[in-house]
Order: C-alpha cells, then sequence, then structure tokens
C-alpha cells in the first residue's frame, strides 16, 4: 500500500537517504530499524513530506504523494508520530487531539472549534488509550509517556489508514512499553497498516511482520523477523554480535 | 480507517459514559459561569450613551479619548489575529492602517464619499493587499519575519512620499464636516466604537472556531500543526489577511476625523509598536487583552502628558511603567491573571 522507491536525501555532501527502497502492505506491521545514523527518521519525515526529499517517489494506494503538502498527505490517510513527542502547550489533551481531525478551507471560519461529535469520537480515543481522565488537562502538564499516548490518540482522530510511528517506545517504562503494544497490536488486528522505527529490539521482534533493515542510507536487508535475525549482513551491520545484544 | 473503539462495551461502560457526560456538562457550566456576557453589553451601552454628556456641557475631550482608544482596540484586536493567536509579530500593520486611510481618504477628496461608508471597502482592499503580502512575508518566521514586516513599512513610507496622485510627503487635506463643534466628533465617535465592538466580536468568533484552533496549533508548533493536517499556510495567509482588514477600517475613518492624510501620521513605527505593546500589556492572545492594552496605554499616555509636559519625557515614563507593569505580568495583565487563575469574571471574554 505504500511504496517508497529510490528515496534519497543529501544534507550537503551527507548522504542521509541514498537510494532506499521498500514497501509496505496492507494490514502489516513493518519496522524500519537500522544503526545509529542509518537514516531511518528522515526516510521518514521525508515520506510524511516532513522533510523533502532530494530525489525518489512515494506512493500511496496508487497515488504519488512524494511532490504534497505535508498536510494533504495527513489528509490522503497517511499520519505520523515524532520521535519527540511535539505537543501543543496551552491546548488541552482535547484540544491537542481535535487539531488532528479533517480541518481546511473558508467555512473553517464558521464552524465551532470542537463539535459535539468530534469531543465524543476524541474521547472515545482517548478511553480506548486509557487516558481520558486527563482530557482537559494542559498538554504540557502531561508525564512523557502519557504525551506518547496523546500523539497516538491524536493520529487516530484523523482515520488514517497507514499510521508512521516514529520510536514509540523511545523514554517510556516497561510498564507503559507493554500497554503501547497492546494498542499497536489492537489497532493492527482491527487491519491498521502500521511502520515502525524503533531501537527495542525486544519489540520489534515480537510485533512485526515484516522488518526493513537500514545502513548508511541504504535497506540492506528485509523480511520476517526469523530471516533477519539470522542475516549476516545485518549483524554486520550492528558490529558483530546478535541484534538482541546490539539494541 | 475509523478505530473501533467500543468494541469492549460492556455493562460498566454505559455507567462510565453518562459520569463523564455529566463531568462534561459540569465543565462546560462552569467556564459559562466564569464568563459574564453582561458586562461588555453593559460597557457598550454605557459607550454609546456617552455622547448625551454633550448636552450638558462640552464634554469633546471626553469623546476624543474614547474615540482613540476605540480606534487603537480595534486595531490591536486585529493585530491579536495574527499576532496573538498565530504568533506572528508583525511591525508592519501600520502599512495598512495608511491603505485604508488613503484609499478612503482619497475618495473622500475627490468625490466626497463619506469614509465611515467606505471603511468596509478599505478594509476589503487591505484584505487583499494583506494576502499577497502575507503570501510572501510569512514563508518566514520569528525574527525574520519581524524584520521582514520593518521592510514593508519603510518600502510603502518610500512609496508614499513620493507619490504625488497622493500628495507625497505633504499629504492631502480632507474637507471636515459642516456639524456644531460639540457635535462634530459624533460620527466618527460611534464608527470607532462600533467597530473596537465589531473587531472583538470577531475575534471571539475565530477563536472559537476550527480556524483558531489551527491557528493556536500554529503558534505553538507549526511543524506539529502541519503534520496534524492544518493547512498552514492558508491558514496563515488568512489570519494576515483579516487582521490587515482591521487595522484598513480603522484606518479609513482615522483620516477624515484628523481632516489630513499625509504619510507622518500613517506610516510611523509608532503606530505598530503601539499596536503590539498594547496587546503584549494587555495579553497577547486573549480576547480582553487588547482592549485592557489600548486602555491603559491610551491612558497613561495622556496622565504623563498632563503632568510632564509634551515632552519626549512622557514616552520614557509610559515605557517605564510598561517594563514594571510586565515584570509582574509577564504574560500580560489578562494572559498573567487568567493562568494563576485570577481572573475577574468581568474580564472573561475567552
Amino acid at each position: 500500500m505504500l511504496q517508497v522507491k529510490e528515496l534519497c536525501k543529501y544534507f550537503g555532501g551527507i548522504k542521509a537517504v541514498d537510494g532506499c527502497s521498500f514497501n509496505v502492505e496492507r494490514g502489516t506491521i513493518t519496522a524500519l530499524i537500522g544503526p545509529n545514523g542509518a537514516g531511518k527518521t528522515t526516510a521518514f519525515n521525508c515520506i510524511s513530506r516532513t522533510a523533502q526529499p532530494t530525489s525518489g517517489e512515494v506512493w500511496l494506494d496508487g497515488e504519488r504523494i512524494d511532490q504534497l503538502r505535508p498536510h494533504k498527505i495527513t489528509r490522503r490517510g497517511l499520519s505520523r508520530t515524532f520521535q519527540i513527542s511535539r505537543n501543543l502547550a496551552d491546548m488541552t489533551v482535547l484540544e491537542n487531539v481535535i487539531c488532528q481531525s479533517q480541518i481546511g478551507g473558508w467555512r473553517d471560519l464558521l464552524k465551532p472549534a470542537m463539535s459535539p461529535e468530534e469531543i465524543d469520537k476524541a474521547m472515545h480515543l482517548l478511553d480506548f488509550l486509557g487516558i481520558s481522565r486527563i482530557a482537559h488537562e494542559d498538554g504540557s502538564n502531561l508525564s512523557y509517556g502519557q504525551k506518547k499516548l496523546m500523539d497516538l490518540a491524536a493520529l487516530l482522530m484523523s482515520d488514517p489508514k497507514i499510521i508512521l510511528l516514529d520510536e514509540p517506545a523511545g523514554g517510556v517504562n516497561p510498564t507503559l512499553l507493554e500497554e503501547i503494544v497492546g494498542h499497536i497490536r489492537k489497532l493492527n488486528e482491527q487491519g491498521m497498516t502500521i511502520l515502525i522505527v524503533e531501537h527495542n529490539m525486544n519489540l520489534i521482534m515480537r510485533l512485526s511482520h515484516r522488518i526493513v533493515v537500514m545502513a548508511q542510507g541504504r535497506v540492506i536487508a528485509e523480511g520476517t523477523p526469523a530471516e533477519i535475525r539470522e542475516n549476516p549482513a545485518v549483524l554486520d551491520a550492528y558490529l558483530g554480535g546478535t541484534l538482541e545484544d546490539a539494541a | 480507517m475509523t478505530v473501533a473503539t467500543k468494541s469492549d462495551a460492556s455493562e460498566g461502560v454505559s455507567a462510565v459514559l453518562e459520569a463523564r457526560k455529566a463531568y462534561n456538562i459540569k465543565l462546560a457550566a462552569s467556564a459559562d459561569k466564569a464568563r459574564s456576557i453582561w458586562f461588555p453589553l453593559v460597557l457598550m451601552a454605557v459607550l454609546l450613551a456617552l455622547p448625551a454628556l454633550q448636552f450638558v456641557g462640552n464634554y469633546n475631550y471626553v469623546l476624543h479619548l474614547v474615540l482613540f482608544t476605540a480606534c487603537y482596540a480595534a486595531m490591536a484586536s486585529g493585530w491579536n489575529i495574527l499576532g496573538g493567536f498565530t504568533g506572528y509579530i508583525s511591525l508592519g500593520h501600520n502599512v495598512f492602517f495608511a491603505i485604508g486611510g488613503y484609499f478612503a481618504g482619497m475618495i473622500f477628496a475627490r468625490y466626497g464619499v463619506s469614509t465611515i461608508l467606505m471603511a468596509p471597502m478599505a478594509g476589503i482592499l487591505c484584505a487583499a493587499v494583506g494576502y499577497l503580502i502575507g503570501s510572501i512575508t510569512l514563508k518566514t518566521r520569528g525574527p525574520s519575519f519581524i524584520i521582514s514586516s520593518l521592510a514593508l513599512v519603510m518600502i510603502a513610507r518610500i512609496l508614499f512620499d513620493h507619490w504625488t496622485f497622493v500628495g507625497g510627503a505633504n499629504g492631502v487635506a480632507l474637507k471636515a464636516n459642516d456639524l456644531p463643534v460639540l457635535w462634530s466628533k459624533l460620527p466618527y465617535y460611534y464608527a470607532f466604537v462600533i467597530l473596537a465592538a465589531f473587531s472583538v466580536w470577531a475575534s471571539y468568533r475565530i477563536k472559537h472556531s476550527k480556524f483558531g484552533l489551527g491557528l493556536r496549533a500554529i503558534s505553538k508548533d507549526e511543524i506539529k500543526a502541519e503534520s496534524a493536517g492544518i493547512d498552514t499556510r492558508t491558514y496563515k495567509v488568512l489570519a494576515f489577511a483579516i487582521s490587515a482588514a482591521f487595522v484598513g477600517m480603522a484606518g479609513a475613518v482615522w483620516g477624515e476625523y484628523l481632516t489630513y492624510i499625509r504619510p507622518n501620521i500613517f506610516l510611523v513605527i509608532l503606530v505598530s509598536v503601539n499596536l503590539v505593546l498594547m496587546c503584549i500589556l494587555g495579553g497577547k492572545g486573549t480576547i480582553a487583552g487588547p482592549v485592557i492594552g489600548a486602555i491603559l496605554i491610551t491612558a497613561f499616555n495622556e496622565v504623563f502628558v498632563a503632568t510632564l509636559g509634551a515632552s519626549e519625557l512622557n514616552i520614557l515614563a509610559t515605557g517605564v511603567l510598561m517594563v514594571v507593569v510586565l515584570l509582574f505580568f509577564p504574560l500580560g495583565i489578562v494572559g498573567t491573571l487568567a493562568r494563576n487563575h485570577r481572573l475577574p469574571r468581568i474580564l472573561n471574554w475567552d
């Protein structure tokens, strides 16, 4: 459903992403892994157009999206979270979430900021993630883990077809990690296509159907977790040792 | 796809839903209780009735002060839509003050159409110009945007200083109206008071619209807002156009009130600096803030001009007082009080 073809992103002489190609099949959880500096997050940014790719193509459901502006990509059904949670301070959790519901055009001037239907939907999502208690808190007062959950709720508000999660487990405690894993699983069971960047190898191996390994801006291996675990090129990229050690 | 969140519905869930509904209603009720609609309405009624003072004596000075404050309150509320809600500080909004003033003033000078009638047209013109300028300058942000807005003032000043059709640096004198001295301010007084009320109402509506929510998101984190699906470019430019329109409408009437249009009335940096100071003093991004700021700064100025004379000294005194106020109210008066939950109900217009 998501196809990345020969994606390149150069920062001056540094080739952060250098001809990266992979596919994400509908209904799967695909993980993007690789050592630090492999270009995972940059590739992510190029797909969601937060960064402009130097060259290459990104296709979503047979439509080329790498020329579109980020908000259009979100409205086409591709939503993302950020590695470091970017929440909107001075706005309540509810407002943070509802910001992500589909809006646009002149008519927004006349529509109320939060319609009862949107509040209802947002509250259901917050309930689903178990944080509806804090719906009226200021977004900046939350703990790091709560912010991650809020990001997830906001993501789902736009009814995406595919979600890109940038290190959903980064900096959260083991209990919350299990909770997040549970949510990701549940979403996937409902048919959501998910692309994850993550360093926690244990989580990746348990969760994903397919793994794409990047090193130095290129895809060096692709396959099921079992295949990746045994792949010599991947082990080499992680400086010998086993993947679990490296993580 | 839509996420099915009700999959594990059971008997317990409906009780939770009920409780939450009740909680939401309670929250909404407490927000309503904190707000008092009657105060702005009473204030408006008093202001509309104020010219009746002229029956018992000559209160032209009082009327002038209210009119002046209302003019600035309207402009500051307009500026607040871009500077407060969206977070783009513009020091170039007096350009729209000038465009509105010159457009309506020249039509008044040539065809005798009252500037009060032309003010909405001036607003539309300024919105169009603002849209064009905004689509260029809003590509920058932060300090670069502020400097681009300063450049706009300089460009406009040079243009108007040398444009002979509008009198160049000498400007154009406009005909004063024929009303007796006691009542001559009246049309402008009502125009400005109604314009101020309209701009406060409009900024309230904008803040509570989807558009306003988007603007607030932009001011906090533009990249996040864009990736959340908000068309940030259109939103910003639209906010710029709307805020320019309010400043332009005020400018249109201001020219006829002074019976003169001249670059050094409209295109001095003091005008746009005043707008910024009023919003910062009152509280950027709040509804009542720009109005409170306009009242306070006008009052400071008058007091210091009266006590220290019309020298540079009064400007210095206003500046010092501002610094002192902002030491204790870093988010502006309304903003800080609201943050500390101490905002008197009569000032809660948000």
